[in-house]
């Protein structure tokens, strides 16, 4: 390739490559969501144009789309009350909260910044419109069908120089049979300003359906954002999750992302490092079970000089699930004196289990530090029995492992009430009886 | 305490252990020397319950138990020690958070409650200053970054902590100079009591020098092909295992 080659992604597909039955079926849903609901033109008219995601779309070999072809009715329930769950997944959390159930804003549950600098409101209350042009928006179908349909999420502005005294906790949660929960949250951080936020997934035994979320955040010169993404999705909701980063210089942004549980998971991550001097920080870890499957797409792309970008995503996929880490870092020409680290780390607890990992580095600068790695491996057979042997019991034992393997990763997240409930909820759901002792005392 | 009855394992095909027998009663320490590859840590391991060997014959009576129906946890809940020739490194888990895990399963064995993070602390104290272990060593991970002498020092550490009635040390004497080894042999000398009985797996006499044991075993290709006192591993020091080889063939 030539120095002044652009990214792949950044091309605009010239042939789609479209798969007819994939197509119809997402233009089923196209239409069947028109009827339900008004739809965005800047945005929907990509629709008919993007491919359909299929397994032959290099974005989506590994991804199986199918689990999104369903008839759609409109939700019932429209508060956290009705669904009955908690507004505040995290106790003793003491954060400001936004709460969406359904897609649809909760005022009752919500608890709003009132603070000077800063504006946060339903999406609905806005008159935002959204540029397509140029965004995933226009490049994937999914964050298209986003663009069109998403009628609810936050807008969020901190002013220049303004700190949030508290993190900012937005809670999305699904409940009952086939909603199509799509939703876009406004992020907008001024000069020198500061938000912790959290988003938190929840959903119902019984949910089942679309959950669809763009989170898009324009941060200017000197912002610093940390977002604490948790998913907990119990029922059979399939998630995607797009956030699109755009950075100005000397911005830091950090996106811890921790799933839980859930059927179907698929994160893309897109952060542009716009401005020199950029921090980006982006790390997660994902601990499927039963035939869960959790994709983590990441796209780093450095325009600018003398930014860093630092990635760490590590897996325990445990029976017959599967995931899919893919991580693309682009060095533009221009990004001289980059730092740009990934990692990707994956233990296959069971011999069902997959994971289909991806770093891709495409660096066109000459003067840049990049490292990566990628492992692939199972439990240390060695370091269990020499801990069996001390009088530790296997379950126990692995649970040591798996607290030495994401430690790194759950020590990351900003919201030190929000580490704590993450690791109570896998201590659960995992059956570790000792395990948040072990770590209190750590 | 434990009595080895013509113990037979191998691994897939190989036989590796062929008909071994011992006994060692409550108080004894026991050595066993013998060429490398005569079966010495494979004997540890099958006691210790690795399951990548196949006992196909034989049987251990340890207190009236059936050892080799017991798991590897079992095994040590009930007071059986293995001091690893080769200990794991275990990155990210700290020896203190991996010793406390492992004295509290003892205790759920026991019927007791989780011990008390400030009776942890000091019998951490106690257990450490027994073989001048490092403060700094017990926070960092297990045996990450120890040198060899470090390692083995934590191997009795954690014998110390767990107070097992038997103990096997495999070869904890190789690898450390002359003060290690005193250090070593002096935290378990320490431990020795009418109650506990060892079985001290080693490759050089010299060891025996500080740990006197009751009986010396010679262990070749799988077998115990002589037995005696401490006069056995200073003769064998001196004259080698040729002889014994020569004898067993003749
Ligand atoms: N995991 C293993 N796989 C294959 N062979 C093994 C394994 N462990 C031990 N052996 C073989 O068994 C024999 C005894 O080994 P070992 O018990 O380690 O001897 P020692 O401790 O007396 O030096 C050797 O021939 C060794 O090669
Ligand atoms: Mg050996």
């Amino acid at each position: 390739m030539t120095p002044s080659a652009e990214p792949i992604v950044m091309d605009l597909q010239r042939k789609p490559n479209i798969h007819p039955a994939t197509q119809a079926k997402g233009e089923a849903l196209v239409s069947a969501l028109a009827g339900q609901r008004t739809s965005v033109d800047s945005a929907a008219k990509y629709l008919s144009a993007l491919p359909v995601p299929h397994r032959r779309v290099e974005r989506w070999k590994h991804t199986a789309v199918s689990g999104f072809w369903a008839d759609y009715s409109e939700p019932v329930v429209q508060t956290i009350e009705a669904a009955g769950c908690e507004a505040c997944p995290v106790p003793g959390l003491h954060a400001y909260r936004i709460v969406f159930v359904n897609g649809t804003f909760d005022a009752e549950a919500s608890d709003l910044p009132v603070h000077s600098g800063v504006r946060c409101e339903p999406l609905s209350m806005s008159s935002a419109g959204i540029e397509a042009e140029g965004n995933l928006e226009s490049r994937e179908w999914f964050a298209a069908l986003n663009g069109a349909f998403a009628a609810e999420g936050m807008k969020l502005l901190v002013e220049r120089g303004v700190v949030l005294d508290r993190p900012l906790l937005v809670h999305h949660h699904t409940h009952g049979a086939n909603s199509a929960n799509i939703m876009r949250h406004e992020i907008e951080v001024e000069e020198n300003a500061q938000v912790q936020l959290i988003h938190w997934s929840t959903a119902n035994e019984d949910a089942s359906g679309m959950v669809n979320i763009m989170t898009r955040m324009q941060v200017a010169s000197g912002g610093i954002v940390a977002l604490d993404k948790v998913q907990d999705e119990a029922g059979a909701v399939h998630h995607l999750a797009f956030e699109q980063i755009k950075q100005a210089g000397s911005s830091q942004v950090r996106i811890h992302t921790g799933t839980i549980q859930g059927k179907w998971v698929r994160n893309d991550l897109n952060f542009e490092l716009n401005g020199e001097g950029c921090d980006a920080v982006l790390n997660g870890f994902f601990l499927p079970k039963g035939r869960e499957f959790v994709d983590n797409h990441t796209t780093v792309d450095h325009r600018a000089a003398h930014c860093t970008s630092s990635e760490q995503y590590m897996g325990i996929l445990y029976d017959s699930s599967s995931g899919v880490f893919n991580g693309k870092v682009f060095v533009r020409p221009d990004a001289q004196q980059t730092n740009a680290y990934q990692q990707n780390g994956n233990i296959l607890a069971t011999d069902k289990a997959t994971i289909n990992a991806k770093p891709e580095l495409e660096i066109y600068a000459d003067d840049v530090k990049c490292s990566h790695g990628c492992t692939i491996g199972q439990f240390d057979e060695e370091a269990l029995f020499y801990a069996r042997s001390r009088g530790i019991g296997e379950a126990e034992a692995k649970a040591m492992l798996v607290h030495a393997f994401i430690g790194d990763v759950l020590e990351g997240f900003a919201v030190q009430e929000v580490r704590l409930e993450v690791e109570h909820r896998l201590a659960t759901r995992h059956g570790w009886d000792t395990w948040n002792d072990t770590i209190e005392n750590a | 305490m434990i009595n080895i009855k013509e113990l037979q394992a191998s691994i897939g095909d190989t036989p590796i252990l062929k008909s071994l027998n011992l006994e060692i009663k409550p108080g004894e320490v026991h050595a066993i020397m013998g060429p490398n590859g005569s079966g010495k840590s494979t004997l540890a391991s099958v006691l210790a319950g690795r399951e990548d060997y196949d006992i196909t014959g034989g049987s251990v009576d340890f207190d009236g138990q059936d050892l080799l129906e017991m798991d590897a946890t079992e095994r040590a809940r009930s007071g059986l020690f293995l001091a690893f020739q080769y200990p794991v490194e275990i990155p990210g888990v700290s020896n203190i958070n991996f010793m406390r895990a492992a004295v509290n399963g003892k205790r759920e064995h026991e019927g007791l409650e989780p011990i008390k993070g400030k009776d942890f602390l000091n019998l951490v104290k106690e257990k450490a200053s027994l073989v001048e272990l490092d403060g700094r060593l017990r926070n960092r991970s297990v045996n990450e970054g120890f040198s060899g002498g470090e390692k083995k020092r934590n191997e009795i550490f954690q014998m110390a902590m767990l107070e097992p009635r038997f103990a096997v040390l495999d070869e904890t004497d190789s690898g450390l100079d002359i003060d290690a080894l005193r250090i070593v042999a002096n935290g378990v000398n320490a431990m020795r009591s009418p109650e506990r009985s060892f079985l001290v797996i080693t490759h050089y006499q010299r060891l025996l020098d500080y740990i006197v044991p009751d009986f010396v075993h010679i262990l070749v290709d799988g077998k115990i092909v002589m037995s005696g006192d401490k006069e056995l591993a200073l003769k064998l020091e001196e004259e080698g295992y040729d002889w014994i080889k020569e004898d067993v063939s003749a």
